[in-house]
């Protein structure tokens, strides 16, 4: 059943319940009520009737009145004082009877008390009030007198009464009814819209949020729910972009590995199947060699960085920065003077958290990309400072449109260029990603002709003076 | 015969380079797309008979240059790495009589260029080995000056030898290419042919046998 169903059922039954209840007991009290004063006021009657006729059976003459002289006697003082409604009782016989009605036990004691005594008889839809008492001052005589009303008025308006009552209770109901129908119904309006927008988000179309203003726990659970779809959004989206990176960088792999494969493959099949003079076999051998040794360093990064996103197990120690970049330099000098370059190292002595090994290789990393991008005599220089450590060239820089695109793997500016002096379009790539692992950012400003900057930028890096 | 050679890798550039010379073209490498341009547009090297092109090119991609290419009506080629769907269809519709997926035979090379030739109306009209003239046109063969009377397969198969000069072809690539892909005969078939070719040429040291592979038609280059 609907959660509107019930909460319209449930409310509806518990005011038809309570508000026919209360009804109930109000027309009972009514009921009550009535009939008590009816009784009462015959009660008086009889009272007063009973000391009227008491007095009138003293009257001294009587005692030696003849049979049929009594009975008229009777009936005088009876129809003196509403002969239709009593009943006059001598010991156990009926004297005089006025009423359409007959006792059917004149002897009973109820009818002789001196305090009287009332009951109801309800017979055919008729409901009769039979009240006697003892009547007082009579001598030794025992007379009775008896009152016998017809109360069905009493009951028929109260009934009438109760109809009414009903009439109006059923006609409330049904009006409460209707608006607790109506107000359950706009109180779960919006979980209608939230239910909507669930179904819509699970078909796709993750933008869509419920639009819900309620300030209630509906509306609680709808701004609750439209955070969740929008933190799902966000990863969805996050996820997509990380996967079409991911399939990019797929793509360019296979066309970095494509390369040197077509020409390892050809120079191996023109050897075999090819008739080559003893310089082009040569040549042939050579162009195999080479582009076996770009394929290992292509695959080398690859795993590093590789091995990087899948296992970080890099080992934190403190180091002494102007070591590293000593020895960076001592490596890297065989390649400066290759093109006559020099490196201009200044830094701070200090003492930071790093890993020696990553860190060593994106500085070794940056300063190759200096160096392919620096012409002959020019100077590269490495400066390490507070919570940065930045390297710079005075090459050809990169063209500003080009910038966010050079840290993704596989990008190179200048393709052909890049190849020949060994780049594999991975350095910076794995520059980044060892400067994440450090909890450190590469920052990169360029400009075409002039050179390149690129810094590491250590946010919470702790530094201390050795 | 002139073969524009645009292709950015100096390491796969030479090694097309190297194979047709040997069989007998002239190739220009070229390196960058806007070069080739300015080449093109300079009316240099416009008597190409055809362009091998590389898709990804720095400046200029392969694509871009169809349009340059066919100003001259020179046959185009694309050589990639880019082996989808896609790009073939896209090449294939933007004009070029071919497309080659790196990485790629020296032999599928060379037969697929000689199909284009041919079909552009391009292709060689005598092929010379030493003293034998092979008159492509006229179907006939003469060894200086003389006529040598060859039945129809065994000019078919020194056709087939001779475009490819100093390359191996193996007795099947030489089944599928001269009897067809549907001939069901034995690689036998080829060697007689073979020997015959020898005795009537005196090719006996021009036809090499090339050890695990099949033969080779040797020429200078």
């Amino acid at each position: 059943m609907k959660l509107w169903k019930k909460m319209v059922l449930i409310t509806a039954a518990s005011l038809l319940v309570s508000a026919g209840a209360s009804t109930a007991v109000v027309i009972y009290h009514a009921v009550r009520y009535n009939q008590e004063k009816t009784v009462e006021s015959c009660e008086q009657q009889l009272k007063a009737a009973a000391y009227a006729v008491g007095r009138e059976l003293d009257y001294e003459p009587f005692g030696s009145f003849s049979e049929a002289a009594a009975d008229a006697y009777y009936a005088y003082v009876l129809q003196k004082y509403g002969a239709s409604k009593y009943i006059l009782i001598k010991g156990d016989e009926v004297v005089c009877n006025g009423t359409p009605f007959e006792l059917l036990r004149p002897g009973d004691a109820r009818w002789g008390s001196e305090e009287g005594c009332s009951v109801i008889q309800e017979k055919e839809n008729q409901y009769i009030l039979i009240a006697g008492r003892h009547v007082p001052a009579t001598g030794n005589r025992d007379y009775k007198l008896v009152l016998v009303q017809d109360i069905s008025s009493v009951y028929a308006d109260i009934r009438g009464q109760a109809f009414f009552y009903l009439a109006i209770y059923l006609g409330i109901a049904a009006v409460m009814a209707f608006l607790v129908f109506l107000m359950t119904r706009r109180v779960l309006l919006p979980l209608r819209e939230l239910e909507k927008a669930a179904r819509d988000i699970s078909g796709g179309r993750l933008e869509r949020r419920a639009r819900v203003r309620t300030r209630d726990e509906i509306g609680v659970m709808a701004r609750a729910f439209n955070a969740m779809a929008a933190q799902i959004e966000s990863q969805f989206r996050e996820l997509e972009a990380e996967s079409e990176r991911r399939r990019q960088m797929l793509g360019s792999l296979t066309h970095e590995l494509k390369t040197p494969m077509t020409s390892i493959m050809g120079y191996a099949d023109s050897l075999l199947h090819v008739k080559l003079g003893e310089q082009q076999q040569e040549k042939a051998l050579s162009h195999i060699y080479r582009e076996c040794g770009r394929l290992g360093r292509l695959s080398s990064k690859l795993m590093c960085l590789i091995g990087m996103y899948d296992n970080v197990s890099i080992r934190m120690e403190a180091v002494c920065v102007r070591d590293v970049f000593e020895c960076v330099a001592n490596l890297e000098e065989e390649n400066l003077k290759k093109k006559n370059l020099t490196l201009i190292c200044a830094c701070r002595s200090g003492v930071w958290r790093l890993d020696r090994d990553l860190f060593e290789s994106l500085l070794i990393n940056l300063i190759d990309n200096a160096v392919r991008a620096s012409r002959d005599g020019q100077a590269i220089f490495l400066t390490g400072g507070e919570e940065k450590i930045s390297v710079r060239d005075q090459g050809c820089g990169i063209p500003p449109e080009e910038l966010p695109r050079v840290t993704e793997a596989f990008y190179m500016v200048d393709k052909a260029r890049s190849r020949k002096n060994g780049g594999s379009g991975l350095g910076l790539a794995l520059c980044e990603r060892i400067a994440q692992l450090h909890g450190a950012r590469l920052q990169i400003e360029s400009v075409p002709g002039e050179g390149t900057e690129v810094t590491v930028r250590f946010p919470q890096m702790k530094t201390t003076d050795a | 015969m002139k073969i524009l050679v645009i292709e950015d890798d100096t390491a796969i550039s030479e090694l097309i380079c190297m194979n047709l010379e040997a069989a007998g073209y002239a190739p220009i490498p070229l390196f960058d797309g806007l070069e080739v341009q300015r080449r093109l547009e300079n009316g240099e090297d416009t008597d190409a008979a055809l362009a091998l092109v590389d898709v990804m090119l720095p400046g200029r991609d392969g694509f871009a240059l169809m349009e340059d290419l066919q100003g001259w009506q020179i046959p185009v080629i694309y050589l990639t790495a880019k082996d989808d769907v896609l790009s073939k269809v896209h090449g294939l519709k933007a004009g070029a009589e071919d497309y080659i997926v790196k990485p790629f035979e020296v032999l599928e090379l060379l037969v697929r260029m000689e199909k284009v030739l041919k079909r552009t109306g391009r292709g060689r009209e005598k092929l010379l080995i030493r003293d034998v003239v092979i008159d492509l046109r006229e179907h006939c063969v003469t060894k200086a000056g003389k006529p040598v009377a060859l039945k129809p397969m065994e000019y078919e198969l020194l056709v087939a030898l001779a475009q490819s000069k100093n390359v191996a072809f193996s007795r099947d690539e030489l089944l599928d290419q001269v009897w067809g892909v549907d001939y069901a005969g034995e690689t036998r078939t080829v060697d007689v042919h073979i020997g015959k070719l020898r005795k009537k040429l005196d090719f006996y040291d021009v036809i090499r046998t090339v050890s695990k592979t099949g033969y080779r038609l040797e020429d200078t280059v």
